[in-house]
């Protein structure tokens, strides 16, 4: 009995120790990816732009570029996986330059169908096949976002038609919808207005889906995010575009065209959706549903203001809408600013706002739209 | 625990299996045991406070671990069972709203358990069931996170986001057996669930309610002195 006696206790002794020994260290965060990322690649607009024009559409950093500038969501994604990203065109203000080694093509204003300019950068459809041209060796990770601007456009030159016949908005849609669509829809009056514009945008998602395919998937890449439009009607910009409507016609007839515009809105991502859907290469980050869960439950996102703008207005637009001035509006103004009646925060008041300007987020938005992205990219497996 | 110890311990069960001797759990008994045990949380997540998705939830994985225990008969039937082991490593994965998103961490835990027990029959029966009802201290710590939970709540690879799990008691009833082999080897297996709730800290400033509430399944090899 003695020699079993000792290897009892022995074995007790040892799986004490080894108990103890294994409560040292460790902890923290893992904070390596699933997937090996060896380069972002970013196209789209000024949501994801890092700074074409020498600053971001946001709230600026203690630098507009660059180190110490305000990190938007694309760059927010990349740091995950170690990436920095870097503008890949630069403007000087009348004609844009390339540098070869960003990788961040997104060009604040880019439009799916950049129609007055086809060959500008500023055509998400260029930068998609300029990065396509550039080549894939299947270990990027592509991030696209557009059609907000081709939205605004739509939706501006829809509310001209009292004033011009609808010049404007025959111009836009047959840009994308051949003669025959267009003609039936002016003859069907004003249900056939609104719901050629459904139209309009649905073939443009078409063509967005196609464009990335031929330029992305078919050249290699292995990994694409598509972020979906946000129902820009939830903007202050057009609040306020729908608040003088409800001034001109009443409100039903704000209701009413806001829940045109919503419709084109949902049209274009649905449209979106179902012709990538099935490809395990691609996802798409419901940036829709999300900003639109924001706008009615802020306080889940620690949102205290999702309707006006964090940045001093600074003029007013052609379109009788007050613009903004990014450059100027930064970290620092706006905490050394008084703080809007009802902030709060002291002088963080703004880092808990939706908005910058009328259309786009603060920081914090990014953030959010960061975490929406990476949420899609973990169910991916690609996280 | 080596390979030697191992060989040696079947060795000494296989002897003590043909030895015959009278049985005895009797009052003032000490006995040791080896084994492993295996928890199954049976998780009910809360949702993470805001800011967060609405409805974001964690699932709790399960895990095994080599153990033991220490028990001492305070009467013929009345004792007291302290279960000691190495810590057990759970991983955390997103549910609810973050479903699909894999793993978002890890925790190590060490459940401190004392257990009273009562086992029926007489002190020298071969076989003797037992209840009982113990308190359990969940010990968490190593608690790590990873990089999809960092992309979700705003952290970085330099900054990351960290978690902190609370420590925390729980009631835990226990049924099981003990079977002896010879008056000095015995095999002894237990299920019991600890009643158990704690919450989980991001660095980021959230909070999430999680009832464990774990399956315990545990055996191990006795040697009483």
């Amino acid at each position: 009995m003695k020699p079993r006696m000792q290897w009892a206790a022995r074995a007790a002794v040892a799986s004490a120790v080894a108990a103890l020994l294994s409560a040292c260290g460790g902890g923290g965060s893992d904070t390596s990816t699933a997937v090996s990322v060896n380069s972002v690649r970013v196209m789209g607009d000024s949501l994801a732009d890092s700074g074409t024009f020498g600053f971001k559409a946001t709230v600026q950093g203690s630098a507009p570029t660059g180190p110490g500038s305000t990190p938007i969501w694309p760059e927010r994604v990349a740091t995950t996986y170690g990436q920095t990203l870097c503008p890949h065109y630069t403007s000087n203000g009348t004609s844009f330059s390339v540098n070869a080694t960003c990788t961040n093509y997104a060009v604040a204003g880019g439009r799916i169908n950049n129609f007055t300019a086809p060959a500008s950068p500023v055509s998400i459809t260029r930068q998609i096949q300029d990065a396509g041209t550039a080549g894939y060796n299947g270990s990027e990770l592509v991030l696209i976002d557009g059609g907000g601007n081709d939205a605004a456009d739509l939706i501006g030159a829809y509310l001209r038609v009292p004033r011009d016949g609808g010049a404007a908005y025959r111009a836009v849609l047959s840009t994308v919808l051949d003669a025959a669509t267009v003609n039936a829809a002016f003859a069907a009056g004003a249900t056939g207005l609104a719901q050629v514009g459904g139209r309009y945008m649905q073939t443009l998602a078409g063509q967005f889906a196609t464009t990335i395919k031929t330029h992305t998937l078919d050249k290699g890449a292995k990994r694409v995010a598509i972020v979906n439009m946000p129902g820009i009607t939830l903007t202050p910009r057009f609040r306020a575009v729908l608040a003088s409507v409800a001034a001109a016609s009443g409100a039903p007839a704000a209701a009413q065209a806001e829940a045109v515009f919503d419709g084109w809105v949902q049209a274009f991502n649905t449209q979106l959706a179902s012709n990538v859907t099935g490809d395990s290469r691609i996802v798409i980050a419901d940036l829709y549903s999300s900003f639109k869960d924001q706008a009615t439950n802020p306080a889940q996102y620690q949102l205290t203001n999702v309707t006006t703008a964090a940045c001093p207005v600074t003029g007013v637009g052609s379109d009788g809408l007050p613009t903004y001035t990014f450059p100027t509006c930064t970290a620092a103004a706006l905490s050394a600013a008084t703080p809007p009646t009802g902030a709060t925060g002291g002088t963080n008041w703004w880092q808990t706002y939706g908005f910058a300007d009328g259309f786009h987020p603060t920081p914090y938005g990014h953030q959010l739209v960061g975490q929406l992205v990476s949420r899609a990219l973990a169910q991916a497996g690609w996280l | 625990m080596n390979q030697q110890h191992i060989v040696r311990a079947a060795a000494a069960l296989a002897t003590a299996l043909l030895a015959t001797a009278a049985q005895a759990q009797v009052a003032g008994t000490l006995s040791v045991r080896i084994g492993a045990t295996h928890i199954a949380p049976q998780v009910r997540s809360g949702d993470l406070s805001a800011p967060s998705f609405p409805g974001t939830r964690v699932d709790v994985g399960s895990a095994s671990a080599l153990t033991g225990g220490l028990n001492y008969m305070l009467t013929d039937n009345w004792a007291i069972d302290v279960p000691i082991g190495l810590p057990f490593k759970h991983s955390f994965y997103g549910d609810g709203a973050i479903a699909g998103v894999g793993k978002v961490g890890e925790t190590k835990v060490l459940p401190a358990t004392v257990f009273a027990q009562y086992r029926f029959g007489e002190a020298n029966a071969n076989f003797r069931p037992y209840l009982g009802l113990g308190v359990t201290y969940a010990k968490f710590f190593k608690e790590r996170t990873t990089a999809t939970l960092n992309a979700l709540s705003g952290g970085t690879p330099a900054n990351p986001t960290t978690a902190d799990i609370d420590d925390r008691f729980g009631l835990t009833p226990q049924i099981g057996f003990v079977y002896n082999f010879n008056e000095r080897w015995f095999v002894d297996a237990a299920y019991y669930k600890s009643f158990l709730k704690t919450r989980t800290h991001l660095s980021s400033g959230q909070s999430i309610p999680i009832r464990l509430n774990p399956n315990v399944l545990a055996v191990g090899i006795g040697y009483r002195f």
